[in-house]
């Protein structure tokens, strides 16, 4: 958390070392043809002049780039014979130029993503090595990662990448100040939510906040309210490509729940206006202009460092999202990112490929880097982690997150990571228009049927 | 450019007027209605501006709790500062780069084309295709053509190289100089074409010495439009270019949306301010020969 | 070859044996026919194959356009292209004539005015976007911070609101530009016109529609075709202010062809919204001419 001072947020910060190799061999100007870097198609040769050189991008800015980094500088340290060069690229762009690059041959050794859908259509294409087998070999390396963080990595059976980096589930946070002046608690069942919103907007404050431009955002309610009432089985059916698996009678009913609370004004007035990549989302948290938000764990960070004393005061509350009367779901499940994803380009070299295998075994998630993510806030995905929080003053919240992590009997991935892109495309276009009221939950149902498998 | 206006005037009086290009107001009673409109619509460009100023002095920790419009308490460079020592400069370095990279051969090869429309009146078959060609261009939206763009570009190894964004932005500018620039040279006098092969002169050098000189307001339009154009061009980078040290301006600011962790608003806002200057300096400089240029070259 | 054609006697001559000017055209061309001509061939090839930018590029026929066709999507996102092009016209039209003809005044601050109109036309279409949605957050925005309530609106998330909000954006950022050319326009009216009509007690407002609105006649065609066409092109904007949301409501043909090719991976189907997009440029260019009376590019080459 510390590392997320003002002054470096997000904000235009590219690492300063960016490579020289890895600059070169990503740009493919007409100079010499591109070293083992970014050699894809039918450069077979290439290998003589790069050697040992094995490139990896990531997501850049805070929190994750300097974990990252520092692992792989540590990586390089102890094998100066086989190298890992590394290019870092903005959040919101990576999903689109990461595919570009594979499909431009271009891609790098190591393919950082988020498993799910992205790595599907990777694996289809040929373009991501089945790492099954080397898991077997090694099967200390997967034993000391958190079992659920597997699911995202398998696709049809088999191991395509390995996790990495830290949990990140969605988490219902709430300004325990305006609980206060309204004397309300925190709601222990969906029937408390519903009391709840009554109850905030009698006394004039929005029950949720919601940045609902952003689509994303809507679409973690729904993928609570379907786990809650069906259970994982009724996604988990939908991501099997089992046919018209939204018609599913607690699917429509966690979709037609949806829209009562909008139509009984549980989010902010405007929501839709709402975007979270300004943060307005969380601002209307921690100026008590909402009382309650569903939001990735990460909102502890941004309430932190921008809402003034909200987290230091003791003012910010979180918990799970509480379950609904009836529903068949565990209330202990979760959902959000259950981890971060390392693939290997099957267009490497053997060297490249040789080098990333290493790095995976000895590099990813050593002791440091564990700490190093700790300290940004982030909970490692490696058992036994926990031991880490001691004296951290983000201690409580951290090791709420890691009880969710590892006492959730399903840890689902969130939906648009899950599907294909073309699937959550047309998923967050209706997840939209589901929260316009411009659809009915079974529309909804019938267009997400037109793309299951797609 | 007062040669082009002069000739202009003398070749055609229908456009004019018998009583030369006094202005058409001055008379007694004020215009109430275009008044009212100006004025409102001035306020409605103000209050953005005003906005973005006033924003990108606050700190981020301020900016929302305290009244948007409301000058910040304690003005502060901080943003600006934050924005210099990261990575603005490059992504400034990349947009001059790319711009002038495109502008300096859109204008002569445009004017070379213009130049030779011009002077074979028609006559050849081959610069009348060209110039239907080029005015096809002008209907259609070239920027439905870039997926094939980028497979080009792919093939070519240009992918996310900043010379694999300067060859299309080339090429997408090249009908509309083609056709400002046409409309000026077609002004200058015939007799001076002719007094120059009457010399022996070159085409290579009446095309230089006497074509290009007496056009130059034409050729800062064409040249100033390109630059902005390309300035604050979005679709080619966002879809030739990947890496963010292959980034321009624009695109930078937009990466900044749509991340779980959200954007630092005041520092955008003063990237934004930074951005626009080099084109707030090109337009003072160049707006008196901006906007004949532009009136001469469509408002006919 | 300079030598010969300085002893021809006529220039129109000159050029008539091939000479040197044909060449002088070629670099244009060349750089014209790489990456704009062959794309616009490879545009149509395109959209008869699937590709999905991960593998190879594959023959499918007719697939992808029954693929487009098909879809709901298609006829929605014309639809709203149409109305973007017609509404954003006829809002900026009689603004951008009302301001130029103010502009054209020839008071000093007027031309203070001219300066200041002209700024939303150096900032990027991100800029603007991003600016505007900070704007018009429903808390935190224009609304909240000039205590006026009605401005308080779920601007981008009604469908109705989102749409005139991106009609209005784009006014703000191109009306600078049309203005400048009325500007123009009106400053070439001659003088005499208005003192003639003057003489004959004709007043303001009969001036404006008797002289100044058809001596501006082909200001009017010039500049209703730049924003036609360039609105088939709005992309940068809807992208970066509503991404063609909320639902689909702002989905124009342009960023649905960007949605469709690297965002769904469906690079043949965009390639087909790329087809549709040239044919609709194509007709519309046609039809102006024809309105018009005229082509209104082709009408300055009348010496060729």
């Amino acid at each position: 958390m510390e590392s997320r001072t003002p002054s470096r947020r997000n904000f235009l910060t590219l690492s300063m070392g960016l490579p020289l190799g890895a600059a070169l061999a990503a740009c493919g100007t007409s100079g010499p043809a591109p070293s083992g870097g970014g050699s894809g198609g039918g450069a077979a040769g290439g290998s003589g002049g790069g050697g040992g050189k094995a490139t990896y991008w990531f997501l850049q800015g805070p929190p994750g780039e300097a974990p990252r980094t520092a692992s792989v500088d540590r990586f390089n340290k102890a094998n100066p014979n086989g190298q890992i060069a590394i290019t870092t690229i903005q959040n919101d762009a990576y999903k689109t130029k990461i595919k570009t690059a594979i499909g431009a041959n271009q891609a790098p050794t190591i393919i950082w993503g988020w498993g799910g859908g992205g790595l599907r259509s990777y694996v289809q294409a040929g373009q991501v090595e089945d790492l099954t087998s080397w898991f077997g070999e090694n099967a200390a390396v997967k034993d000391r990662l958190f079992p659920g963080a597997f699911g995202a990595a398998t696709i049809d059976g088999k191991i395509y990448a390995m996790p990495c980096e830290t949990v990140q589930p969605i988490v219902l946070f709430y300004n325990k100040k305006v609980f206060e002046k309204v004397g309300a608690q925190p709601p222990q069942s969906y029937g408390d939510i519903l009391d709840l919103v009554k109850k905030f907007n009698d006394a004039g404050i929005a029950p949720f906040s919601l940045a609902g431009q952003s689509r994303w955002t809507n679409m973690m309610w729904l993928e609570f309210l379907f786990d809650r009432i069906g259970g994982p089985e009724v996604f988990q059916a939908v991501f099997d490509g089992e046919k018209d698996a939204w018609n599913n009678p607690a699917s429509i009913e966690a979709l037609t729940k949806m829209q009562e609370l909008i139509k009984a004004n549980a989010f902010i007035k405007g929501f839709s206006s709402v975007t979270a990549d300004s943060n307005a989302d969380q601002a209307l948290l921690y100026t008590g202009k909402a009382a309650m938000m569903l939001h990735g764990s990460w909102s502890y960070g941004i309430q932190q460092e921008q809402g003034g004393d909200i987290v230091s005061s003791g003012g910010l509350g979180w918990m799970n999202f509480p379950g609904v009367d009836g529903g068949k779901g565990d209330p202990s499940n979760t959902v959000g990112n259950p981890g971060q994803y390392l693939s290997i380009s099957s267009k490497a070299t053997p060297e490249q490929k040789e080098i990333a295998k290493k790095f995976f075994a000895t590099g990813v998630l050593d002791d440091q880097e564990q700490k190093d993510w700790v300290e940004t806030g982030g909970v490692p995905i490696v058992k036994g982690s926990d031991k880490l929080f001691a004296g951290s003053k983000d201690a409580e919240f951290l090791n709420f997150i890691y009880g969710v992590a590892s006492n959730a009997k399903v840890f689902a991935q969130s939906w648009d990571q899950a599907l294909s892109p073309t699937a959550a495309e047309v998923l967050l276009d209706n997840i939209a228009k589901l929260f316009q009221l411009s659809i009915s939950p079974q529309d909804f149902a019938t267009n997400m049927n037109a793309v299951i498998g797609k | 450019m007062t040669a082009t206006h002069t000739s202009r005037a003398a070749k055609r009086p229908a456009t004019s007027g018998a009583h030369g290009r006094r202005p058409a107001k001055s008379r007694q009673r004020p215009n109430w209605l275009g008044g009212l409109v100006g004025w409102l619509w001035l306020a409605i460009v103000i209050i953005p501006i005003y906005w973005i100023v006033i924003t990108s002095l606050k700190t981020q920790s301020n900016y929302y709790l305290t009244n948007p419009f409301a000058p910040p308490s304690e003005p502060t460079l901080d943003n600006y500062r934050l924005v210099i020592e990261m990575d603005f400069p490059l992504y400034f370095l990349n947009s001059l780069l790319v711009a002038i990279g495109t502008v300096i051969p859109s204008v002569l090869f445009s004017f070379m084309a213009a130049y030779a429309i011009v002077r074979s009146s028609g006559v050849s078959r081959f610069l009348r295709g060209v110039n239907s060609l080029f005015l096809m261009g002008l209907a259609i939206p070239l920027q439905a053509t870039v997926i094939p763009v980028y497979l080009i570009i792919i093939k070519l190894h240009l992918y996310d190289s900043l010379t694999g964004l300067v060859l299309p932005s080339v090429a997408f500018a090249i009908p509309l100089s083609v056709l400002v620039l046409s409309n000026f040279i077609r002004d200058v006098p015939k007799e001076l074409f002719e007094s120059m092969r009457l010399d022996g002169a070159t085409e290579w050098k009446t095309l230089w010495g006497l074509a290009f000189p007496l056009t130059r307001p034409a050729v800062v339009t064409v040249s100033i439009y390109n630059a902005l154009q390309v300035w604050n061009g979005f679709l080619l980078p966002l879809i030739l270019t990947q890496s963010p040290d292959k980034r321009t301006l624009p695109l930078a600011l937009a990466a900044f949306q749509g991340g779980p962790y959200g954007v630092n608003v005041p520092a955008v806002l003063a990237s934004v301010v930074l951005t626009i200057l080099p084109m707030l300096i090109l337009y003072t400089v160049g707006r008196r020969q901006l906007l004949s240029g532009l009136t001469a070259g469509f408002g006919k | 070859m300079t030598a010969i054609s300085a002893r021809r006697t006529s220039s129109a001559a000159a050029s008539r044996g091939g000479g040197v000017l044909p060449w002088l055209a070629v670099p244009a061309l060349v750089a014209f026919a790489v990456f704009a001509l062959i794309p616009l061939i490879g545009v149509l090839l395109l959209s008869f194959t699937s590709w999905d930018t991960l593998g190879e590029i594959q023959l499918t026929g007719f697939e992808s356009w029954r693929q487009v066709l098909t879809d709901p999507g298609l006829p929605h996102a014309l639809w709203v292209t149409f109305l973007i092009m017609l509404l954003s016209w006829a809002f900026q039209t009689p603004a951008s004539i009302l301001i130029g003809v103010f502009l054209a005044g020839r008071q000093r601050y007027r031309e203070l005015l001219a300066v200041l109109y002209f700024i939303p036309l150096l900032l990027s279409s991100a800029a603007i976007a991003i600016t505007f949605k900070a704007l018009l957050d429903p808390n935190f925005g224009l609304g909240a911070g000039l205590g006026i309530d009605f401005l308080t609106q779920d601007w981008l998330g009604e469908p109705g609101l989102a749409f005139g909000v991106v009609i209005f954006v784009v006014s703000w950022q191109y009306i600078p530009f049309h203005s400048l050319l009325y500007q123009g326009g009106v400053r070439q009216i001659p003088r005499s016109l208005y003192e003639a009509a003057e003489l004959d007690g004709a007043g303001r407002v009969r001036m404006f529609f008797s002289i100044t609105l058809p001596q501006l006649k082909y200001t009017i065609i010039t500049s209703s075709t730049l924003m036609l066409v360039g609105s088939l092109t709005f992309f940068d904007l809807i992208f970066v202010l509503t991404e063609g949301g909320p639902g689909d409501a702002t989905r124009a043909l342009a960023l649905d062809m960007y949605k469709r090719g690297f965002q769904a991976n469906l690079m043949g189907a965009a390639c087909v919204i790329g087809v549709i997009l040239v044919l609709v440029g194509l007709a519309l260019a046609m039809l102006l001419r024809r309105i018009g009376g005229r082509d209104p590019y082709a009408s300055q080459l009348e010496g060729a």
